[in-house]
């Protein structure tokens, strides 16, 4: 009796891809900083400068669910979502910017950056709505890639980050065993 | 020339909204599929119809779907402002009825190249 080889013993024991693998900080910073000139504004560059982020912080983000699935987050400062959110309306920002308008502007943000890293990842992969809040726990410290910037002097960072935890580490089998 | 804006992030309406605006265009906006629907039941007629896809209600591949399926409507041209850029879904957008696809981020200047491709520049702007 012969056997149809499906693959599918393969593609189970195959590691899962990390994002490290697919996509790397420099591409992400260019991503980035195109949806900043569209969005936010032609003059508006963001700098690869690290610099710690001050304890009242905001994050929104997508998910990816794909091949690789995970979340693309950015976090910065409340006060700096603001200023970009203010930045991102323009003149039809109203004087006082309320949280359904910060996250929704800091949320499209994140749409957009999303979006294009979903690009670059293989796919297919869906999209989720963009969601504000505090950011989805880091499951793998293994697949995360991480970009700080700083805009307008406000450090923030963009993070690519798997949802899923590790595999276990496979333990030797008698089968790979070597005899000396 | 009217323009029918459907996107469920208000910053994104406002920032289509004022691109449209400044080429001379009468924009009214939706923030769901659902509600562009509404607006072409009144009887407002756009020529152009810009659509985000990932949108809660009713989404963009939907509303471009129901729209196509109502003869009364057929004239308005749909253009897909997403930030979904995989080959597969700008060719199930085009396949349901969209005519042009536009991937976020965009620019002004793109906007409007993609708007002369579809011969909606108005003529003023055109000139």
């Amino acid at each position: 009796m012969s056997t149809i080889d499906t693959g599918a013993r393969r593609r189970t024991t195959d590691p899962r891809p990390v994002i490290t693998d697919l996509i790397d900080g420099d591409t992400i910073l260019s991503i980035a900083g195109d949806a900043w000139i569209s969005l936010v504004g032609e003059d508006e560059v963001l700098v690869p400068l690290p610099g710690p982020l001050p304890g009242d912080i905001l994050s929104s983000w997508v998910d990816v669910v794909g091949p690789w699935t995970g979340s693309v987050v950015l976090t910065t400062a409340r006060a700096t979502a603001e200023e970009l959110s203010r930045a991102l309306l323009r003149e039809s920002a109203p004087e006082v910017l309320d949280d359904e308008d910060v996250a929704d502007a800091f949320g499209e943000i994140a749409n957009v950056v999303g979006g294009s890293v979903k690009a670059a990842l293989p796919g297919p992969s869906a999209l989720s709505l963009p969601q504000v809040g505090n950011a989805p726990l880091v499951r793998n410290p293994g697949d995360v890639c991480r970009v700080d910037v700083v805009w307008r002097g406000e450090p923030l960072t963009i993070s690519v980050q798997g949802a899923l935890p590790p595999l276990p580490v496979p333990s030797p089998t008698r089968e790979n065993e070597v005899s000396l | 020339m009217r323009a029918l804006v459907i996107d469920d992030s208000r910053a994104m309406r406002r920032i289509v909204t004022g691109i449209l605006t400044d080429l001379g265009y009468e924009v009214r906006d939706a923030g769901h599929g659902g509600e562009g629907l509404e607006v072409l039941n009144e009887g407002w007629a756009p020529d152009l119809a810009t659509i985000d896809w990932n949108m809660p209600v009713m989404d963009g591949l939907q509303f471009v779907s129901a729209v196509r399926s109502n003869p009364a409507w057929r004239r308005m041209t749909m253009m897909m402002v997403t930030s979904e850029s995989e080959h597969t879904q700008i060719v199930r957008a085009l396949a349901a009825g969209a005519h042009e696809y536009m991937i976020k981020p965009f620019t002004a200047d793109a906007f409007r190249d993609k708007l002369a491709l579809l011969g909606l520049l108005p003529q003023e702007v055109a000139l």
